[in-house]
C-alpha cells in the first residue's frame, strides 16, 4: 500500500474514533496492543486508566488494528507477562469462516447461526450462563468473538477451557463411550433424562427412530420393535431391543451429532493470555466496525458495521472485482485496472483488502 | 478416637490458623518428621504418611509445614510433585471416611462444592472443568452437562477434591531465604531424587508431533501422567524403536513410578505389538492438543518433511 493511502485509511480511521463511543470492561485491569500495516500486533504492554484515556489514543495515535487482553492484572504494563499478575481471563470463542474477497451470503449464514447456537445451545443451556453475561461481537471481518464475562468462569486455566472447547466443538466425541454392558451383559445407553450430548444423542435417536426408522435397522419399520426399542431407549436400558449390534447401528446418529457442534478456534479459547479485538474498534483489515450486538437475528457485516458513510471516492481496481451488496445497495462489478467513484465504506473495505488503490 | 481435623487435613485455612495459634518450633523433631513424611512420599508408601495419634497433632502439622518450606526452597518438581501426589491421597483416603458436614468444609476450603440440580448430585461446571482427573471417563464432553451443573457421583466429587488438594500442593511459592534448619535437612531430600530421572532424548527438537512432545514435557516435569497418556507414549517410542530400557528409564520420572510394574508393562505392550492410538482416540482421550490432522502421531515426520517440500 502507497503512503497515500495509508494516510487516507489512517485519517478515516481517527475520524471515526471521533466520534465514536469506546467502553472495555475494567480497561484498567487490560493489556492492549496495537497494530499496523505490518503486522496485526506491533507493540503490546500498553494500557489506559479510563475508556476516556483510551478514546484519546484512539483519536490521536490511530492504531490500525487494537485489541486487549482477555485477563485481567493487576499490573498490565509490567513486562514480562509474569510480572503483571494475572487475575482471571474471560472465556472468549472466536468463530471464523475462510472465504474469498467477500463473504457469501451462506457463509455469513452459518456463522451467524454458529454464534447464535454457542450462546443459546451451549453457552446458556448447557453452561449456565446468564445472556448479560455474554457480550456477542462481529470481529470486523470473518466471524464473531464470543465474550463470556461470567466472573465464575474467569479464572479457569488453559486446560480448564481447553475442555470446554473441545465440548462445544464436539472434539472426541466418541458415541460408543455412552454404552455400557454389565455383568450380565445388559447395554445400557443414553436417556430420556439425560443431559448434554448423551441427551443430544437420545433426541436425535428418538427423532431418526420416527422419522426414517430403517436407516436404523429394517426389523424396526414393524411399530411393535420400534416400541420395544424406544421403551428401552427412555430407560436406558437398550437391550431391550433383540437388534443384536444396536450400538454400530446407532453410527447415522452419531453422524448426525457433529452438525450441533461448533467450530471455535481452540487455540483462542484456550489462551488465557489473549488479545482480542476491542469492541466497537475498527479492523485493519476490512475498516468494518467490530462491532457488539444484542441480538444477532438479521445482523449483516456489509450493511451493519460499515461506518464511513457513502461520500463518493474515486478508486482503480487492482483486481477483478465481483458485483457485490454493501451498504444497502449493489456495488457494480469492476475490471482489473477501472477507474470509478465509489462509496466511502466501500473504498476503505477494498484499499485494506489490496483489491483497489486510490486513483 | 476421632483426630482432630487441622492433623487430617493440613493445607486447610484451620489447619493454617491452628499452626500460626501454636508456639511451634522448627527443631529436629520437626525437621525429621519432615524428611521422614517426604521419604514416605517418595517411596510411595503412604501408610507411613498416616501415623496420626491425638498427642502428635503438633507434630504431625509441623512436620508438613516444614515438609513444604523444605520443597519450597529446593525447587525439585520430582520431589513436589511426589509429596503432592502422597498428600491428595492420604487426604481423599480419609475423605473417603468424612462426614458429611466435614466434607462440605473441605469442599468450601477447596472450591469443589456439590449441589443439588434438578434432585441430582451436581457439580459447577468451572469446578469440575477445573479439578477434573485427565482421563477419559471424567471428558466434559462425555458428562451429563446442564445449566451450568455436571451430574457427579459422591465418589466422583472426592477423586476432584484430591485433585484440587494435589493442585494446592504442587502450587509452591519459592522461600528465598530459608532458615538454615529447613537447608540443612533439605540437602537429606535431594538424596532421593533419582539419578537416572534425567531424559536424555535421541531425536531432536520437532520430530515429534506437538501431543506427544506435549507428553514428553510433562514426563520431564515429573508430571503424573494417565493411564490412557502413558500406553500412548510407551506404544509411540516403542514403535519410533527406542529400546524399552530407555523408555522405562524416562518414565522413572514420573511421580508414581515403579521399576517391576512398568517393566512388565513395557514388554508385554511390546510383545503384544500394540499400535499407537490414532488421532480420532488421542481426541477422544483429551491427548490432542492441535489440529495436525494427520490420522496417526506416527505420521507427524513424513507430514513435516511434506509441509516444508511444498512451501
Amino acid at each position: 500500500m502507497e503512503e497515500r493511502e495509508k494516510r487516507f485509511i489512517l485519517s478515516s480511521f481517527s475520524g471515526y474514533y471521533r466520534r465514536a463511543s469506546i467502553a472495555v470492561p475494567s480497561v484498567e485491569q487490560r493489556e492492549f496492543g496495537i497494530g499496523g500495516f505490518e503486522r496485526k500486533i506491533e507493540s503490546r504492554h500498553m494500557g489506559f486508566e479510563s475508556d476516556a484515556s483510551l478514546q484519546n489514543y484512539l483519536v490521536r495515535d490511530t492504531p490500525l488494528y487494537i485489541s486487549h487482553s482477555i485477563a485481567y492484572y493487576r499490573f498490565p504494563k509490567a513486562t514480562p507477562m509474569e510480572n503483571k499478575g494475572w487475575m482471571g481471563g474471560d472465556l472468549v470463542f472466536d468463530l471464523d469462516v475462510h472465504g474469498g474477497l467477500f463473504l457469501s451470503a451462506e457463509e455469513q449464514g452459518k456463522v451467524r447461526q454458529d454464534a447464535l447456537r454457542l450462546v443459546e445451545d451451549f453457552l446458556m443451556s448447557d453452561f449456565g450462563v446468564r445472556r448479560e453475561h455474554i457480550r456477542i461481537v462481529f470481529s470486523g471481518n470473518r466471524g464473531y468473538h464470543v465474550h463470556v464475562l461470567d466472573p465464575s468462569y474467569r479464572m479457569l486455566s488453559g486446560e480448564a477451557r481447553r475442555e470446554i472447547s473441545d465440548y462445544v466443538s464436539g472434539k472426541g466425541l466418541n458415541y460408543e463411550t455412552f454404552f455400557n454392558k454389565d455383568e450380565k451383559w445388559k447395554l445400557y445407553g443414553p436417556k430420556e433424562d439425560d443431559w448434554g450430548y448423551r441427551g443430544r444423542f437420545f433426541r436425535t435417536a428418538m427423532k431418526l427412530l420416527e422419522e426414517s426408522p430403517s436407516r436404523i435397522h429394517r426389523r424396526l419399520l414393524k411399530p411393535e420393535e420400534a416400541a420395544i426399542l424406544r421403551e428401552g431407549m427412555r430407560t436406558g436400558l437398550w437391550s431391550k431391543t433383540s437388534i443384536p449390534d444396536i450400538v454400530e447401528r446407532m453410527k447415522p446418529v452419531a453422524d448426525m451429532l457433529p452438525v450441533q457442534c461448533i467450530e471455535v478456534d481452540t487455540g483462542v479459547t484456550i489462551d488465557t493470555k489473549r488479545l482480542i479485538r476491542v469492541p466497537g474498534t475498527l479492523h485493519g483489515s476490512t475498516g468494518l466496525v467490530a462491532q457488539e450486538m444484542r441480538s444477532l437475528g438479521d445482523f449483516e457485516p456489509y450493511r451493519d458495521a460499515v461506518v464511513f458513510g457513502g461520500d463518493p471516492v474515486r478508486i482503480e481496481a487492482l483486481q477483478p472485482l465481483p458485483a457485490q451488496e454493501f451498504l444497502d445497495s449493489t456495488m457494480e462489478k469492476m475490471e482489473k485496472g477501472e477507474r470509478r467513484e465509489a462509496p466511502l465504506s466501500y473504498a476503505v473495505y477494498l484499499i485494506l483488502k489490496g483489491a483497489a488503490r486510490l486513483s | 478416637m476421632e483426630l482432630p481435623f487441622p492433623s487430617k487435613y493440613p493445607f486447610t485455612s484451620e489447619a493454617k490458623r491452628a499452626v500460626e495459634e501454636s508456639s511451634l518450633e522448627l527443631n529436629d523433631e520437626v525437621m525429621e518428621r519432615a524428611v521422614q513424611r517426604v521419604m514416605a512420599a517418595v517411596r510411595g508408601e503412604p501408610g507411613a504418611a498416616y501415623r496420626i495419634h491425638p498427642s502428635d497433632e503438633m507434630l504431625e502439622l509441623g512436620s508438613y509445614v516444614a515438609a513444604r518450606m523444605m520443597l519450597s526452597s529446593l525447587r525439585n518438581r520430582f520431589l513436589i510433585n511426589k509429596f503432592a501426589i502422597a498428600e491428595a491421597k492420604r487426604a481423599s483416603w480419609l475423605m473417603g471416611k468424612e462426614s458429611g458436614e466435614n466434607l462440605k468444609k473441605l469442599g468450601d476450603e477447596l472450591g469443589v462444592v456439590p449441589g443439588d440440580f434438578e434432585g441430582r448430585l451436581a457439580l459447577p461446571v468451572p469446578a469440575y472443568a477445573s479439578f477434573s482427573p485427565r482421563s477419559v471417563d471424567y471428558r466434559l464432553i462425555f458428562r451429563n452437562v446442564k445449566g451450568g451443573f455436571v451430574e457427579v457421583t459422591r465418589h466422583e466429587v472426592i477423586r476432584l477434591m484430591e485433585e484440587a488438594v494435589k493442585a494446592r500442593m504442587e502450587d509452591l511459592k519459592p522461600l528465598p531465604n530459608p532458615p538454615k534448619i529447613v537447608r540443612d535437612y533439605a540437602k537429606k531430600l535431594m538424596a532421593l531424587v533419582p539419578k537416572e530421572a534425567e531424559m536424555k532424548m535421541s531425536f531432536g527438537e520437532g520430530d515429534n508431533p506437538p501431543c506427544i512432545e506435549r507428553l514428553l514435557e510433562q514426563v520431564r516435569e515429573h508430571q503424573n501422567l494417565n493411564h490412557q497418556a502413558r500406553l500412548v507414549l510407551a506404544t509411540y517410542l516403542l514403535a519410533k524403536n527406542v529400546p524399552i530400557v530407555k523408555v522405562q528409564s524416562m518414565f522413572s520420572n514420573l511421580p508414581d513410578y515403579e521399576d517391576r510394574v512398568t517393566k512388565y508393562q513395557l514388554e508385554h505392550i511390546s510383545r503384544r505389538g500394540y499400535s499407537v492410538p490414532s488421532c480420532a482416540t488421542m481426541l477422544s482421550y483429551g491427548l490432542c492438543v492441535a489440529d495436525c490432522r494427520i490420522g496417526s502421531p506416527l505420521r507427524w515426520r513424513n507430514w513435516k518433511k511434506g509441509k516444508k517440500g511444498s512451501s
